[in-house]
C-alpha cells in the first residue's frame, strides 16, 4: 500500500468512525478517561489495519513506509481524536523493542503496545539525572538469571497506567558514566515497584516518580548489550524528534486553525498571527523532510535537534498567541474551550524542557553540527 | 528534472562566476555558464542553486532581472533590466496616465549598463502590462545607502513615452513575485550561512581566558540559534517549490519573510560573537549585514509580508493547507 492509498483509505475510515473516535474535552474529563480513549483509538485503528502499517511484520505490523505512521498520527491529531504527547510515545518505545529486544520478546510485546492493550513507560530521568543522562544511578545487579534493580526514576510519563517500562540502569561502577548503563524491559506489576504520580502545573498527573526496591527483572529482558544502554538511548533520541514531532506539529496546526476560526473580531493581531503561521510552516517543512529521510532508511542523528528547537519554539508561540487573543478564556474560562486553552497554554511552557531541554538541544547543535568542540 | 551531477556542475560554475567583485564580470560569467538557458530549461529548480551562492559570495548580478523578466514571459538578456517596486513594497512600480508612464521604483545592479528596462505598470483601468522602455529614459540615480556594492538605483520619472506593452494577468504577476521572492529568500539564506561561517571561524580561533570563545555556552548557544534559523528558513524555501516544479505564491511569501527574519537573527548573534573585529570594515561581516538589510526590502520586506499574510488569514478565517507529507 502506498502513502496515497493509505491516506485515501484512512481518511474515509476516519470520516465513518468520527463519532466514536472523537475525544472529549473539558473540566470534567479526567486523565483516566483520556487514557481510556487513547487505548480505544489505538485498538480501533489497529484492528482496522491502519496502526499496523509502517511497522515490521515480525512485530505484528503490515510493513511498508514509515510515512504511514507519520500520516496516521497527523490525521488523528488534525481531527482532534488524540493528544500526541501520549499517543506518540509508541514512536520511541516500539522501535526500542524492535531494534534491541530478543526477537521473540519483541514479537510478543510490541503488538500489545500498538493495539493499546498495554501502556508502556520510559524510565530514563532520575532525581539527579536530568540533562546529564550519563550520570544515572538506578542500580541493576546481576544475580543468576535475574537483574535486581534498586533506585528511583522521575518524570516517567504514564507510569501509573503502565504495564511495562523501558528502563535505563547502572550496571557498571558508579563512575562508569555512559559506559556502564544497561537497558531493561521491566513488568510494572513486579514486586518492589512503587509509583507516585506528580500533579503537573496544567492539572494532569502527566508523569510520576517510580521507586524500585530490589525489583527482579529476568535477564532475558535485557535490551541490547549489557553496559550498552547508552547506545540505545542515543539511537532512539533522534526518533523522539522525528515522527512524534510531526504528530505534534499537526496538532499545533489544528489548534491554530481553531483559534483563527473562533477568536473574536479584533482579538488577533495580523502581524503576530502571520509570524506564528510562518513559524509553524517552517517547522512543517523541516519536519516533512525529516519524515522522508527516515522513510528512505537514512540514519537520523543530531540534526533532529533542530527540528526539536523549531517545534518547541513554535508550540510556545502558538499558545502565547492564544493567551494574547483570548486572555479571559485562558485565565478564567470555566467552559470546555477555556479549560482546554488554559491546560494547553500551561503545558506549552514545558515544550522547551521535556525530551531534552532547549539548552541541551543547542549544546548538541553547537558540538555536533557546528563542530565547536565539547565546550571544555 | 535536473540530475544531481548536472546540478553539481552548474553549482560549481556559479560559485566561480560569483568570485569576481565586478558586476560586469559576474554578468559575463553567468552568460558563459548559460544561466538563462538553464532557467528556461529547468525553471524554478535552478533558482536555489544560483541565488544561495550569490548570497553566500556577497555578489551582485542581473540574475533577479532575468528571473522576473522571463517569469512574465518576456525575453531576458544581459541588456534588459527589470524595475523593482519601491523599497519594502511590492506594488507595480509603473502607472500609465494620459501623459505617458510614471515610474517609482528601484533598479538593480544591471540597470546602469542596460539598454532597456521592463516596467510593470498599472493601466488606468487597473489592468497590468509590462512596458519596455529605453533605460536612459528612466533617469536612474545610484543610491549609495547601506549597501553601495549592491548597485541599486532610484527611479522616479513621469511622462515617459510608453508603447502599449504586453498585458500581464494578476496571476502572472503573482507568479513572477513568487519566483523573485523565492530567489531573494535563497540569497538571504546564502548570506546568513556565510555570516554564520565567519562567526564560527572566529569562535574556534579567538582565545580568551585560555580557551577558544566557542567553548563558552553563551557563544555556543548564539551560534546554535543561528543554525536553527538558517535551517528553518531553508526548509521553508525548499518547500515553496511544489512536486510539479511550480512556485507557490503563498509559500514563497512565507519563505521570504522567514528568510528575512532569519537573516536579522543571524546578523545579530554573529555580530555579537565577532565583537570588535566584526564592527570594522576590515572584516567581511559588514558586507553581509549590509546586504541582508537591503535584500529584505526587495519585493516586500519580512514585516510587510508577515502582516499581509495575517490580514489575508483573518479575512478567510482558516489556515491554508500545508504541503502534504
Amino acid at each position: 500500500m502506498d502513502l496515497q492509498e493509505f491516506r485515501t483509505g484512512l481518511d474515509a475510515w476516519l470520516d465513518e468512525h468520527e463519532p466514536e473516535l472523537r475525544a472529549d474535552f473539558g473540566p470534567d474529563v479526567t486523565f483516566d478517561a483520556e487514557i481510556r480513549h487513547l487505548s480505544k483509538v489505538k485498538r480501533m485503528t489497529f484492528d482496522a489495519g491502519w496502526m499496523r502499517r509502517g511497522w515490521p511484520e515480525r512485530v505484528g505490523g503490515l510493513g511498508g513506509s514509515t510515512l504511514m505512521r507519520a500520516y496516521l498520527g497527523e490525521a488523528l491529531a488534525s481531527r482532534d481524536m488524540i493528544e500526541p504527547g501520549i499517543y506518540s510515545m509508541t514512536e520511541v518505545l516500539a522501535p526500542t523493542m524492535i531494534e534491541f529486544a530478543r526477537p521473540e520478546l519483541a514479537a510478543q510485546m510490541v503488538p500489545r503496545l500498538l493495539r493499546g492493550d498495554e501502556t508502556w513507560c520510559q524510565g530514563f530521568s532520575e532525581p539527579s539525572t536530568g540533562s546529564n543522562l550519563g550520570s544515572l544511578a538506578c542500580r541493576a545487579r546481576r544475580d543468576g538469571d535475574v537483574w535486581r534493580v534498586s533506585g528511583q526514576k522521575v518524570w516517567t510519563s504514564l507510569a501509573q497506567y503502565a504495564h511495562r517500562c523501558v528502563l535505563l540502569t547502572r550496571t557498571g561502577p558508579p563512575e562508569s558514566g555512559s559506559r556502564g548503563i544497561t537497558a531493561l524491559f521491566a513488568d510494572m506489576d513486579s514486586p518492589g515497584i512503587t509509583v507516585r504520580p506528580i500533579r503537573a502545573m496544567h492539572g494532569r498527573d502527566e508523569f510520576c516518580e517510580v521507586f524500585f526496591d530490589d525489583v527482579r527483572v529476568p535477564a532475558d529482558r535485557t535490551l541490547g548489550e549489557v553496559d550498552g544502554g547508552w547506545a540505545i538511548a542515543m539511537d532512539l533520541l533522534p526518533y523522539e524528534r522525528s515522527t512524534s514531532l510531526w504528530h505534534r506539529g499537526a496538532y499545533l496546526r489544528q489548534r491554530l486553525g481553531h483559534l483563527l476560526a473562533s477568536a473574536p473580531d479584533g482579538a488577533l493581531d495580523p502581524a503576530e498571527l502571520g509570524e506564528v503561521v510562518q513559524m509553524a510552516f517552517a517547522f512543517h517543512a523541516r519536519s516533512r523532510a525529516t519524515q522522508h529521510r527516515m522513510a528512505r532508511g537514512e540514519r537520523l542523528g543530531p540534526e533532529t535537534s533542530i527540528d526539536k528547537v523549531l517545534l518547541a519554539t513554535t508550540e510556545q508561540a502558538v499558545f502565547d498567541l492564544v493567551a494574547g487573543a483570548v486572555p479571559a478564556a485562558v485565565a478564567l474560562g470555566g467552559d470546555a474551550d477555556g479549560d482546554r486553552w488554559r491546560t494547553e497554554f500551561l503545558y506549552s511552557r514545558a515544550a522547551t524542557i521535556y525530551g531534552g531541554s532547549a539548552e541541551i538541544q543547542r549544546d548538541i547543535i553547537a558540538r555536533r553540527l557546528l563542530d565547536l568542540g565539547d565546550g571544555r | 528534472m535536473m540530475d544531481a551531477e548536472t546540478a553539481a556542475l552548474l553549482a560549481q560554475s556559479l560559485e566561480r562566476a560569483f568570485r569576481d567583485p565586478d558586476v560586469k564580470e559576474v554578468e559575463a560569467a553567468l552568460d558563459e555558464v548559460g544561466w538563462r538557458e538553464a532557467l528556461d530549461a529547468e525553471g524554478a529548480a535552478v533558482v536555489p542553486l544560483l541565488f544561495a551562492r550569490q548570497g553566500a559570495a556577497n555578489a551582485a548580478s542581473g540574475a533577479l532581472d532575468d528571473l522576473l523578466v522571463s517569469s512574465l514571459g518576456l525575453p531576458a538578456g544581459p541588456g534588459t533590466a527589470f524595475v523593482l517596486p519601491e523599497f519594502g513594497t511590492f506594488a507595480p512600480p509603473g502607472s500609465v496616465r494620459s501623459g505617458g508612464l510614471a515610474v517609482r521604483g528601484l533598479g538593480g545592479a544591471r540597470t546602469a549598463a542596460a539598454d532597456r528596462a521592463v516596467v510593470l505598470a498599472e493601466q488606468p483601468d487597473g489592468a497590468l502590462s509590462a512596458v519596455v522602455v529605453d533605460a536612459e529614459k528612466l533617469d536612474a540615480r545610484p543610491v549609495g545607502g547601506v549597501d553601495p556594492r549592491l548597485g541599486l538605483a532610484a527611479i522616479e520619472v513621469r511622462d515617459v513615452p510608453a508603447p502599449g506593452g504586453a498585458p500581464i494577468t494578476r496571476a502572472a504577476w503573482d507568479a513572477a513575485l513568487a519566483a523573485g521572492r523565492l530567489a531573494l529568500a535563497h540569497e538571504l539564506i546564502g548570506a546568513s550561512r556565510t555570516m554564520l561561517r565567519l562567526a564560527r571561524e572566529h569562535a574556534v580561533t579567538r582565545v580568551q581566558f585560555g580557551k577558544p570563545i566557542g567553548a563558552f555556552q553563551a557563544v555556543r548557544h548564539r551560534l546554535a540559534e543561528c543554525l536553527v534559523a538558517v535551517e528553518g528558513a531553508e526548509a521553508a524555501a525548499t518547500a515553496a517549490i511544489g512536486a510539479d516544479g511550480e512556485v507557490s505564491p503563498l509559500l514563497a511569501g512565507i519563505a521570504k519573510a522567514v528568510a528575512g527574519r532569519c537573516a536579522r537573527t543571524v546578523a545579530r548573534h554573529c555580530q555579537q560573537v565577532l565583537a570588535g573585529v566584526g564592527f570594522t570594515e576590515e572584516h567581511d561581516f559588514h558586507r553581509y549585514f549590509r546586504r541582508v538589510l537591503t535584500l529584505d526590502g526587495l519585493l516586500g520586506d519580512a514585516r510587510t509580508l508577515t502582516r499581509s499574510l495575517g490580514e489575508d488569514l483573518l479575512r478567510e478565517r482558516r489556515l491554508p493547507a500545508a504541503p502534504p507529507l
